[in-house]
């Protein structure tokens, strides 16, 4: 099998931007997650796509509907065979939301902040170009926005790109529908045994 | 004496509680020893864990499962910029419930540095072995079992082996063990021998209740001493309160909660913290993992996660010191670690029988550097943070280069590292790449699976928390003996030694209580 990689482009010119940018950039981003709250009307123009399965527990509609965008593009997508379920058919974005239900509320409280930063237009078009809402802009540009936060030179939108990269990939590959697809056979069968005496 | 039980959050009702002579927080390899050498003592024990009580029937070996019931928040722990994964264990059983069951002795190198630097006296190798034989015995710590040797485990022999790094076969604490490959997901034969199979059953055994569901929250304190911990009830479905637990303690507390939690604890009920030391110093053996893809599949996800461990560059001299074990690979773990998105990240996920995984943990505190710290927030987050140093950072992309050279001499097809832009390396010519890669948080996977130090034994009480046999320096009945009291990290798998010094302290607990 070939070697599944990108090609390593040196650092400096991570989202080919200008040195004045950054700056400007630089003080932004130590208090993006606060200002994510100043950002009202950011779900005016989000679009919703399937409806959760079940009642959501944490997430708004609407922000439920940008973790699902989110997720449709961190998971195997239009290079991927038919045999690849989509996240929508796993319920990522439900599993995720009942997930995220049960941590710590301050840490939900951040993480509903976070999709809201995702989903601004002007967030998105200050990281890369692209001044839609998340949920509107194309798959082109949903994964420049993505790529623009996971080499960003500012800790804070990595750390905002791994959050949900790695709650994307948790729901999805945790899935038994997927374990064929990567050749893991699944859980070996054990047989049940009688309980052990002495062990609580 | 009649046996104690294990008692869900459900059926504690609100605002009720208990008297007892100790009360031990956490039901980990620290408190379970605690517990059961304290009952074995002829005290009333009454044992608080904040996770749900789980047996091997409810071990399904499902990642999702695993992960959000057996985990510190639900799987989700991490420093506060998220860029090194905590794995740390919260059911009944603590820690051991997913513990890989590697299993070694303190080194000596480390008791001696304890010692010089940490003015640590009388803990050394001899005060301690009676303890390490009394539990390796109970918790069948084995000898090294070649039969255990899976593939993954087999490529960093052979690859040490040619290249003079010695590597050893690890003891590991089962009995009956049938190498399903699931030890941290829970063991659904109880062949691993956790301590909710070998010493929290010996507590409960001779009459202590263990709480399930209870999260201490709050140590109260009267004139010096510990008097109750305070507990929330959780409702195990949501993980929120439902209601309120106190348990008074006649002689003693022991905290046991992890080098995370009972920092955190202390620092919440600001018992004990005076002169800063408390939540400081706290070591995490970050592990930094490199992936190897071999022509013939490895399967990594069966077979005992880890029986082969190479201690080499344990000792750089003035240079952070490294070992070498390996990970199990399962698609959950797997895929969170393995870098990129999309069919980027899909190419390489495809591609998990066939992949090794190498795993570096920097052995930190040895140096000058200072760790991490814990602190509880005021919004009652516990918050963890662990700037990467330029001594561990040098210290890392050494380690990167020896894996490569590891997994190469191995027989590997090629090496990938895990940074954002994974670097691919098929010869020794391609190393030189390593040292000029982007590494630093979230630019590269880091996780923890040792959480050590933050209430650290010492000598000085200026300079540490606890004295070398966990009393606290400041509350005198107020013991700790969870991996919080190491001065630094062990330099190997820890759980053991926190069952060896949990043993010590508790026999000397059961007496000055």
């Amino acid at each position: 099998m070939p070697a599944p990689v990108e090609k390593a482009r040196p650092d400096a010119r991570e989202g080919a931007i200008d040195r004045r940018r950054f700056l400007k950039r630089g003080l932004f981003g130590g208090a993006l997650l606060v200002g994510a709250g100043s950002l009202p009307f950011v779900f005016r123009t989000t679009r919703r796509g399937d409806a959760p399965r079940a009642p959501l527990q944490l997430l708004s509609a609407d922000e439920y509907a940008v973790f699902a965008a989110v997720t449709a593009r961190i998971v195997p997508g239009d290079g991927a065979d038919a045999s690849w379920p989509r996240a929508e058919a796993l319920d990522c974005a439900g599993k995720v939301d009942a997930l995220m239900a049960t941590v710590h509320p301050e840490v939900g409280r951040d993480f509903r902040r976070l999709l809201r930063l995702i989903e601004s237009g002007f967030l998105g078009a200050l990281t890369a170009g692209s001044p839609r809402p998340f949920t509107r802009a194309s798959a082109a540009e949903q994964d420049a926005r993505l790529e623009a936060w996971r080499r960003s030179r500012f800790a804070l939108l990595r750390s905002g790109y791994q959050a949900v990269k790695r709650l994307a990939d948790a729901a999805y590959y945790s899935s038994p529908e997927v374990y064929p697809l990567v050749g893991y056979p699944g859980p070996p069968l054990v047989p049940q045994l009688p309980p052990a005496t002495g062990t609580p | 004496m009649t046996a104690g039980r294990i008692i869900n959050g459900s059926e504690i009702p609100d605002l009720s509680s208990v008297e007892v002579d100790f009360v031990v927080v956490g039901s980990g390899a620290g408190g379970a020893t605690a517990a059961a050498v304290l009952t074995a003592a002829g005290a009333q024990v009454a044992l608080l864990e904040e996770g749900g009580h789980y047996t091997r029937r409810d071990f399904n070996m499902q990642e999702s499962w695993a992960y959000p019931a057996l985990y510190q928040e639900h799987g989700n722990r991490a420093t506060d910029d998220l860029s090194i994964l905590i794995l740390q264990g919260r059911s009944v059983g603590g820690g051991t419930t997913v513990n890989w069951t590697s299993s070694f002795r303190t080194p000596e190198r480390t008791l001696a540095l304890w010692a010089s630097r940490h003015g640590l006296r009388g803990l050394d190798a001899a005060t301690l072995a009676p303890h390490f034989e009394m539990v390796e015995k109970r918790i069948d710590v084995g000898s090294g079992d070649p039969d255990d040797v899976n593939n993954n485990n087999r490529k960093l022999r052979e690859g040490a082996a040619k290249l003079g790094w010695q590597p050893e076969l690890i003891h590991r604490s089962v009995k009956g063990c049938a190498r399903l490959g699931y030890c941290g997901m829970g063991c659904p034969l109880d062949a691993k021998r956790s301590s909710r199979t070998t010493f929290l059953a010996d507590a409960v055994a001779g009459g202590a209740n263990v709480y399930a569901d209870c999260r201490a929250t709050l140590i109260e304190t009267d004139r010096g001493r510990a008097r109750a911990v305070v507990a929330e009830v959780l409702d195990r479905a949501t993980d929120r309160p439902r209601g309120r637990f106190v348990a008074y303690a006649r002689r003693g507390v022991v905290l046991a909660g992890g080098a995370i939690n009972t920092p955190a604890l202390l620092l919440r009920s600001k018992a004990g913290i005076d002169g800063g030391r408390v939540g400081r110093r706290t070591f995490l053996h970050p592990t930094v993992p490199l992936i190897a893809f071999y022509d013939q599949p490895i399967e990594g996800f069966y077979g005992p996660p880890q029986s082969v461990a190479v201690h080499h560059f344990a000792d750089r001299g003035e240079r952070v010191g490294y070992f070498f074990e390996t990970a199990p690979i399962h698609p959950m773990l797997a895929a969170l670690a393995f870098p990129g998105f999309g069919d980027t990240h899909r190419k390489i996920v495809e591609q998990l029988p066939y992949a090794q995984a190498t795993i570096a943990l920097l052995i930190d505190g040895h140096h000058d550097d200072e760790g991490g710290t814990v602190e509880a927030a005021r919004d009652g987050r516990i918050k963890l943070s662990y700037p990467l140093s330029a001594p561990l950072h040098e210290a890392a992309v050494s380690a990167l280069g020896d894996m490569a050279r590891l997994q190469l001499a191995a027989g590997a097809r090629e090496v990938m590292t895990l940074h954002e832009t994974p670097l691919v390396i098929r010869s020794e010519a391609d190393l030189g790449a390593i040292a000029a890669a982007p590494f630093g948080p979230n630019r590269h996977t880091l996780f923890s699976a040792h959480q050590m130090g933050g209430a650290a034994m010492g000598g000085d009480p200026a300079r540490s928390v606890v004295d070398a046999r966990g009393r606290h320096h400041q509350l005198e009945n107020l013991w700790i003996t969870d991996g919080s009291i190491f001065p630094t990290s062990l330099g190997v798998n820890p759980q053991l030694s926190i069952y060896a010094h949990a043993h010590l302290f508790a026999t000397g607990i059961a007496k000055a209580g």
